[in-house]
């Protein structure tokens, strides 16, 4: 038995979202299972199956520490100058 | 562990590569498989009813339900195996030899068509609230996630319960006497699966996987359902059953919890033939499982 790892696509714009896993003894009968066990009543129209072994998990650490601060405008400054600019003008 | 229940307390959810305390792995743990196990046994009980179901449209109910109970037990065995403690095939060897437990209800007989009815309406709509309670504020992720779908087609068995409760309700005089003679086996045990008072420190509500204590669920249950069945005309089978003055909720009996653990030790009363009935099952699909497993070997 090999795990696999089942992703389902639901209606046009949602993105690919991952259901659950499958114990199954090959691609074809992972295919299979996946339908069954969680696309019975038509849960998406799009599935993907992965192998478990495939899936590269990224390191957490190194994704917690990425600094966002640079890479985000939270508009504080920006509303406090607007706020200054249209003081000026009345 | 303090600063583990204070992640718990703050909202957290715990993922299965995550560090967890191993008392923390091993609750979860036992509660899915628990889960898992009652999931199978109840859909080895719904598939002998596909053939004795009364007309077409409740057979092909029947078949969708049994392979959601089978589906779930799935899923469910998956989700527990990724904690590491037993593989899905140790599981299932536990559960036929046995060594683990599953819900009281299915350790019952299911007599009558009408039986399989009050399952599907009393049965169903407890194991429901009790998941439900589990869902609301479950901090294990995967089992969180995997319930919504549970809970989703639980519904629907829930609905095709009091669908054909409602009808023998409406039915002839021979059908509402047979409705309310499953009504009598089915309203105990029903009552009881939500388990006796929580203990004070219950370690199931203290980690967030049960968000009720089990007397909170049973007691909205008893007020749910007792309106429900006496709108059907039929008795609830508790002499001492009444409605306090003061609140205006409805009182069962002093329930004697025993019985019940006799059960959840595999000693109820259909306890052996059933789970006999599952290592049959078993053992007739290795076949199967042996000509999978061999194609597969075999290069394309």
């Amino acid at each position: 038995m090999k795990t696999y790892e089942v992703f389902l696509k639901k209606s046009g714009k949602d993105p690919f979202t991952h259901a659950g896993s499958v114990d199954a003894p090959d691609d074809e009968m992972a295919l299979t299972y996946a339908r069954e066990a969680y696309g019975r009543r038509s849960e998406g129209d799009q599935m993907w199956v992965v192998f478990r072994g495939h899936v590269l998990v990224a390191d957490e650490i190194e994704l917690e520490m990425a600094d966002r601060t640079h890479k985000h405008n939270d508009g504080q400054l920006v509303a406090e100058l607007r706020r200054a600019t249209s003081g000026n003008e009345s | 562990m303090e600063e583990f229940e204070d992640f718990l307390d703050a909202g957290g959810v715990v993922e299965p590569n995550d560090d967890m305390p191993e008392s923390y792995r091993n609750a979860v743990f036992r509660f899915i498989e628990l889960h898992a196990n009652s999931e199978y046994m109840g859909g080895l009980t719904e598939r002998d009813w596909i053939p004795k179901a009364p007309g077409m449209h409740r057979k092909l109910t029947a078949l969708a339900k049994t392979q959601d109970e089978i589906g779930h037990a799935h899923l469910l065995y998956m989700v527990a195996a990724d904690l590491g403690i037993k593989t899905r095939e140790e599981m299932m060897v536990d559960l036929l030899e046995g060594r683990t437990h599953f819900h009281n209800v299915f350790h019952y007989r299911v007599h009558s068509w009408t039986d399989q009815i009050a399952v599907a309406y009393l049965v169903d709509a407890a194991a429901l609230a009790s998941q439900q309670a589990v869902f609301k504020n479950c901090s294990y992720g995967p089992y969180k996630r995997i319930l919504r779908r549970v809970i989703a087609e639980e519904g629907f068995h829930m609905r095709n319960g009091e669908e054909m409760m409602l009808l023998m309700a409406h039915g002839t005089e021979t059908q509402h006497d047979m409705m309310q003679e499953s009504i009598n086996r089915w309203w105990l045990p029903a009552v009881q699966l939500f388990g006796p008072d929580s203990r004070p420190g219950d370690e199931l509500l203290r980690w967030h996987i049960k968000s009720e204590r089990n007397e909170v669920l049973r007691d909205r249950y008893v007020q749910k359902f007792v309106p429900q069945l006496l709108g059907g005309g039929f008795v609830i089978p508790d002499p001492d059953l009444r409605k306090d003055p003061v609140d205006g909720k409805w009182k069962i009996s002093e329930i004697d919890w025993e019985p019940l653990k006799k059960t959840m030790r595999n000693g109820g009363p259909d306890s052996a033939r059933r789970i006999a009935d599952a290592r049959t099952a078993w053992q007739n699909a290795e076949w199967v499982r042996k000509a999978l497993d061999s194609s597969a070997q075999v290069p394309a």
